[in-house]
């Protein structure tokens, strides 16, 4: 948590609107990081607007933000909830690693967007961010359809208490970050 | 694979081979369509001729209903937790199965031959088969999880519209070949062979791809959940009450259900349209946009079908079958095809330990933007030449240049791929 809170991004607020909007119920693993994943989308689709149009200072700190916002949605994964899951099914070697690894594959392209915006090359920023975009997506669909439903299973018996911890962490950048 | 593991390892995905082999073949047909449309010029006078049996079958067999299981054999583990046990021996003989069933098929149809017409079924029905056969087997295998997404549900719906609209065709077939499908009225098996086909497997599959696809990957607003829960099942049900009444020929019941269906039909198309002008990307590429024209295009021959035509011979139902086949499901499988050929080349050399190029790298814009500029061409002159059918020569020669811009494009993509595999890693390269 240490680590975490130091993150600054955008106000809890931001990332709730699509729950809010769709009524859904903040009761369940799966429906918390199914929205911080479309929160972490709609920062994406922000660097692209300020690359589009050719901002490239605005792109730099949209880009920051939407790098520490996934950074942030890895940490949770990586160091609350996927430990929970591993302790309570032994699938140390299962389908959290496998995620592991694409987190390690994603964070790749992070950097690589960031080099293609501090180059002001539009082109080589397209290319990067469309393949991470698609990488994200086919592996939010991994986990929004099978390993989140399968952690509000397994975890039944401390689902509200894992995701209240979850939460608080996924959001940490409220109470200490800034609007991007 | 694992049960520890279900369909999220990169175990679970299929060798390169297993769906490509579906994506390269698939334009080969389109091809043929348009080489068909120059041969037979006069074919889209009527939907009853042979030459447009013929077509339709090229169109609908040889590129939609190919690239459809060349998907789903990559999809179906990411999105529903659906292994198959052995991908690549599956995709091995349904693709066979299905590219000699497509040949017979057709070649049936437009050379009148019914020895060509029963093989050409019995190929198709056994490739089929065996994919639908593998799909249910792996899906009793796969673990029970609740799942939050509809997804998973309306793509088995979707299969099952896939059984019935084979059960309907091979009865066709029988019928044509040997005097011997199901009694029924020749223009009643047609229309339910083709509703189920085109609706419950075709549609189904579109939405239930689109419930996930559309709002991630177009980072748009989730679609309406009543909508994501209830469209499939109600179409389903709406689809066998249609089926029943027009069987039992309570023609007012039909005629209900059959507006109905269109609703529903229209409904979907319309609202992926408004979920799509909703998208937080600023920069919509050309399978967005392709993918947008689809949508028109399945909202407008879904339109046209509700208009009365008096005669068999009318242009409606040409028109409406130019705009659901080839605009609608045609754009939207050509858009899919350019974000899952380059990604998937992209993932298969970065789980070798490679370095790959970017998927633009790999399929530059450009490319993909003029092809799909040539398939909305391509569209109006079919159009055109549904309304004239002299015009029919015309229309094919842009169908050829529209199919043949698409496998350039394809292998471009693969001979990227296999240009950046080391060279040892050539001979180990799946057939």
């Amino acid at each position: 948590m240490g680590v975490l809170t130091r993150i600054k991004v955008v106000p809890a607020s931001m990332r709730k609107i699509d729950s809010i909007a769709e009524g859904a119920p903040m009761s369940t693993l799966s429906t918390l990081m199914t929205d911080d994943h479309r929160a972490c989308d709609h920062l994406f689709a922000r660097v692209e607007t300020h690359v589009a149009a050719g901002d490239w200072s605005a792109a730099r700190t949209a880009m920051r933000n939407f790098a520490d916002a996934l950074e942030l949605h890895f940490r949770a994964e990586e160091t609350q909830l996927f430990p929970r899951f591993e302790a309570v099914t032994g699938f140390s070697a299962g389908p959290t690693a496998v995620m592991r690894a694409e987190h390690a594959e994603m964070r790749t392209f992070l950097d690589a967007m960031s080099a293609a915006i501090d180059a002001g090359e539009a082109d080589d920023f397209g290319g990067e961010a469309e393949t991470l975009m698609i990488m994200i997506q086919q592996h939010n669909m991994k986990e929004e359809n099978i390993l989140y439903p399968m952690c509000d299973d397994r975890l039944a018996l401390e689902r509200d208490a894992l995701a209240a911890a979850l939460d608080t962490t996924l959001h940490a950048r409220a109470t200490h970050g800034v609007a991007a | 694979m694992s049960g520890a593991n279900p369909g999220l390892g990169y175990d679970a995905t299929p060798p390169f081979s297993a769906p490509l082999r579906f994506f390269l073949t698939a334009p080969l047909f389109g091809i043929a369509a348009g080489l068909l449309l120059i041969v037979d010029g006069g074919l889209l006078a009527s939907r009853w001729t042979p030459g447009t049996l013929a077509l339709v079958h090229l169109l609908a067999v040889g590129f939609l209903l190919q690239i459809m299981l060349g998907a789903l054999i990559q999809i179906l583990p990411v999105v529903a937790g659906i292994t198959l046990t052995a991908p690549l021996r599956t995709a091995r003989l349904t693709h066979i199965g299905l590219n000699l069933g497509a040949i017979g098929l057709t070649a049936g149809f437009q050379f009148g031959r019914p020895s060509l017409l029963l093989g050409g079924a019995t190929f198709l029905g056994l490739g089929v088969t065996g994919f639908l056969c593998s799909a249910a087997l792996a899906a009793i295998r796969a673990p029970k999880t609740r799942m939050a997404s509809h997804t998973p549900r309306d793509l088995r719906l979707a299969l099952g519209g896939l059984t019935v609209a084979l059960l309907l065709g091979l009865s066709l077939v029988l019928e044509l070949g040997l005097g011997r499908g199901a009694p029924l009225p020749l223009a009643v098996a047609v229309n339910l062979h083709a509703t189920w086909a085109l609706l419950d497997w075709a549609g189904l599959l579109l939405a239930a791809t689109s419930w996930v696809v559309v709002p991630m990957f177009q980072i748009t607003p989730a679609y309406p959940a009543r909508l994501t829960r209830y469209w499939a099942p109600t179409v389903t049900v709406l689809l066998a009450a249609w089926s029943v009444a027009l069987v039992a020929n309570v023609t007012t019941l039909a005629a209900t259900m059959s507006v109905c269906l269109i609703g529903a039909a229209t409904g979907f198309a319309v609202i992926t349209l408004r979920q799509q002008a909703r998208s937080r990307r600023s920069t919509p590429d050309a399978s967005f946009r392709a993918f947008r024209l689809a949508m028109l295009a399945l909202a407008a021959g879904a339109a046209l079908l509700a208009f009365p035509h008096p005669s068999d011979a009318d242009h409606w139902p040409v028109l409406a079958g130019i705009l659901i086949l080839h605009g609608g499901f045609g754009g939207a499988t050509s858009a899919m095809l350019y974000k899952i050929v380059p990604f998937l080349a992209w993932l298969h050399l970065t789980q070798a330990g490679i370095k790959a190029p970017n998927v633009k790298k790999l399929l530059p814009d450009v490319r993909a933007r003029t092809q799909l500029r040539v398939h909305a061409a391509a569209l109006a002159t079919l159009l055109a030449a549904g309304l004239a059918p002299p015009l029919g020569p015309v229309a094919g020669i842009m169908l050829i240049v529209e199919f043949v811009f698409l496998q350039l494009n394809l292998v471009h993509v693969v001979r990227k791929w296999r240009a950046h595999l080391p060279r040892a890693g050539l001979s180990v390269t799946p057939a």
